[in-house]
């Protein structure tokens, strides 16, 4: 087993073989809802539940591969309105204390007492939330990307702060809005998002996803833009992930997760964040490191947002390891 | 492997840079001091072929002087490389002085020395604030300018300063910006080009050496992509610190010494039919990549290299094979 703590770019870890869940199922969680979840690694191993991004990413089989299957139970879900979860791309009911209370639903309907929690851009907002409501669920939080959902993390990706980086990718993110609204793009994006007219929503949904696409990886990620930009996707991802924004993730105040971080100081903690995360800026998990120096930060110089960038990887699996006894 | 594969039998295999890097290392074959005003007088060498295509390398800062490894984007071969430092800054006396310096100042320098070594035009290199004193000295005279080569692009913009000194670079660099504004009281950063300013031109010595380091700091660990000692050493050291702090600083808070702030931008035009090549690195937290962007696009007859893994430094190994490339290009083309 190689060491964490002597990293060269060659010595770095990568992620577990591919794994098939031992089980997949449904969970009703709502009159309207119902959420697909599913396990894999090892049925008696510790549990751990991965908090996909977005909100409305949903899960990806890869996921599976931050974890030593033999030492844990993985247990993945698409949070509702994405992925496999019904229906598809559905607004109401869906708000972050929803998502929440899942998570407690698909614990207690899988008979875990505790678990560690993973989960990276969104999926760490939702940790952060989840945790600071139910601490005493929670073994370990290994958090990625840090997004506190706060306005100035919205501003600096939807009005100024990205685009001076992305330039090109951020003219065709304007592109779809008028100049006049542009002023605004967060409610413009919303209002297109959430109309009647189909081909307006898609164009949007479009639009909006592969602006995120092309900011996510340190070097851009041509076959991953080509899927933000599917409608498959996109339209899940676009509408309830500005559905959460405009509504400023549903928290009372705008630095809520930060005001409660006291709450699980005595959490084992690891932070992992990319130097070039322009999607959700390492000012983010700077901020939630001064709250919360107890947790182990790291910052990874070649990186940017995406889970899947080599020294991104290579510390998430080095936390999961170290976590894994 | 780029031009040099396709090079005839004769040419000078020397001159073929197979690495893809910098050219190896030279010395001058003629360094002078050219007296440019009643009190300053500038350090300005030649080096690479005394009968070579004339290129002129401007500097960043201002303030930063030049340094031996700026003669390496040239093939010297092909080259007559000129290096100078401006005013004030390198080997340029006297050191760190305000006085007489501003960039019509150092514009006309570059006509002193243009004249002075009797060249008639000559191919104007210049990265971050070199890219800045480029633009405005071709828009003056374009006549002398054969073909540009811009690298890290400012263009003393409003909001390119905003994004450096007030809401950009520090959200990707919160831990770097902590220390910039640790010697600024609370109530005075509001307004930290003025805080530093007073500071840097204070009577004040260790004042003003405790600025010029946090200042020169900031800027030097965020400019290459990853962590880079040596250079943060450097930027440690008062001989560079209190130059490039001070001189800097007297731009930034004078915005230029612009007629407008946007003039540079708005002025393309005159030298939209000299051949250019801009490169500039996508995480430039510097001069980020809107700069060009926004300079590209008012000049369309310019090409954009974009460098995906470089910050804002010229030495990044992208930025160093993009600019060797874009002056390669440019060696057989009219003086």
């Amino acid at each position: 087993m190689q060491s964490c703590a002597s990293m060269t770019t060659a010595s770095r870890r990568t992620l577990y073989p591919e794994i098939e869940p031992f089980r997949t199922g449904r969970l009703r969680v709502s009159n309207t809802h119902e959420i697909y979840f599913e396990e894999s690694g090892n049925p008696r191993g510790k549990p751990v539940v991965f908090l996909h991004g977005g909100p409305g990413g949903a899960t990806d089989a890869k996921q599976r591969r931050f974890f030593d299957p033999s030492a844990y139970r993985i247990v993945l879900f698409d949070q509702r309105g994405c992925g496999k979860s019904t229906p598809y791309a559905s607004l109401q009911d869906n708000t972050t204390w929803h998502l929440v209370a899942d998570i407690e639903a698909v614990r207690e309907h899988l008979g875990i007492q505790r678990w560690q929690v993973f989960g990276g851009s969104w999926g760490s907002t939702l940790a952060l939330a989840y945790a600071q409501k139910y601490p005493d669920r929670c073994t370990e939080l290994v958090l990625r990307g840090i997004f506190l959902l706060r306005k100035q993390e919205i501003d600096w990706f939807y009005q100024l702060g990205t685009s001076e980086i992305f330039p090109e990718a951020w003219e065709q993110f304007l592109a779809p809005i008028p100049i006049h609204e542009r002023g605004d793009m967060l409610r413009a994006y919303y209002q297109r998002l959430t109309s009647d007219d189909f081909e307006q929503q898609r164009v949007a949904a479009r639009a909006w996803s592969v602006w995120e696409g092309s900011t996510s990886f340190f070097v851009p990620n041509q076959e991953f833009i080509a899927h933000t930009g599917e409608d498959a996707f996109a339209v899940a991802f676009a509408r309830i992930e500005c559905h959460y924004f405009v509504n400023r993730g549903f928290f009372p105040e705008d630095d809520f997760l930060l005001r409660h971080v006291d709450a699980i100081r005595h959490i084992p903690a690891v932070i992992v964040q990319g130097r070039y995360d322009v999607v959700c800026p390492l000012t983010n998990a700077w901020d939630l490191h001064r709250r919360w120096p107890e947790a182990d930060f790291h910052i990874v110089g070649d990186a940017g947002h995406a889970a899947w960038e080599p020294g991104t990887v290579h510390e998430l699996v080095c936390a999961t390891d170290k976590f894994r006894a | 492997m780029r031009e040099c594969a396709a090079l005839p039998v004769a040419a000078n295999l020397q001159s073929c840079n197979v690495m893809n890097g910098p050219y190896p290392e030279i010395e001058p074959f003629y360094t002078g001091t050219l007296q440019v005003s009643s009190q300053h007088c500038i350090y300005y060498e030649e080096s690479g072929n005394p009968h070579g295509k004339p290129v002129v390398f401007l500097h960043g800062g201002p303030g930063g002087g030049t340094e031996p490894k700026h003669r390496r984007y040239f093939d010297p071969g092909h080259y007559r490389i000129i290096l100078f430092d401006q005013r004030g800054c390198g080997r340029s006396r006297p050191h760190a002085c305000l006085e007489e310096n501003t960039t019509w100042d150092l514009v006309d320098d570059i006509e002193r020395i243009r004249e002075h070594l009797d060249i008639k035009r000559w191919l104007v290199f210049g990265g971050s604030w070199g890219s800045t004193l480029a633009l405005a000295y071709a828009q003056c005279y374009p006549e002398r300018v054969s073909q540009m080569v811009l690298r890290g692009i400012f263009t003393f913009a409003p909001d390119e300063m905003a994004w450096f000194y007030s809401h950009g670079a520090k959200t990707l660099f919160p831990d770097s910006w902590d220390d910039f504004v640790a010697p600024i009281p609370e109530h005075e950063r509001g307004d930290l080009l003025n805080a530093y300013h007073r500071r840097l031109t204070s009577m004040d010595a260790p004042l003003r050496e405790q600025a010029s380091r946090a200042w020169s700091l900031w800027e030097c660990r965020v400019a290459t992509l990853l962590h880079e000692p040596e250079l943060i050493g450097h930027c440690n050291d008062p001989a560079f610190t209190t130059a490039f702090a001070r001189i800097e600083c007297h731009y930034f808070v004078n915005r230029g010494f612009l007629r407008t702030p946007t003039q540079l931008l708005d002025d393309v035009p005159k030298i939209q039919h000299i051949p250019a090549i801009l490169v500039h690195g996508r995480y430039d937290v510097i001069c980020p990549m809107r700069n060009a962007w926004r300079l590209h696009r008012k000049w369309p007859g310019s090409r954009l290299v974009v460098v995906h893994d470089a910050g804002h430094s010229a030495s990044e190994r992208g930025i160093t094979q993009a600019l060797v490339e874009a002056t390669d290009s440019f060696r057989d083309a009219p003086a």
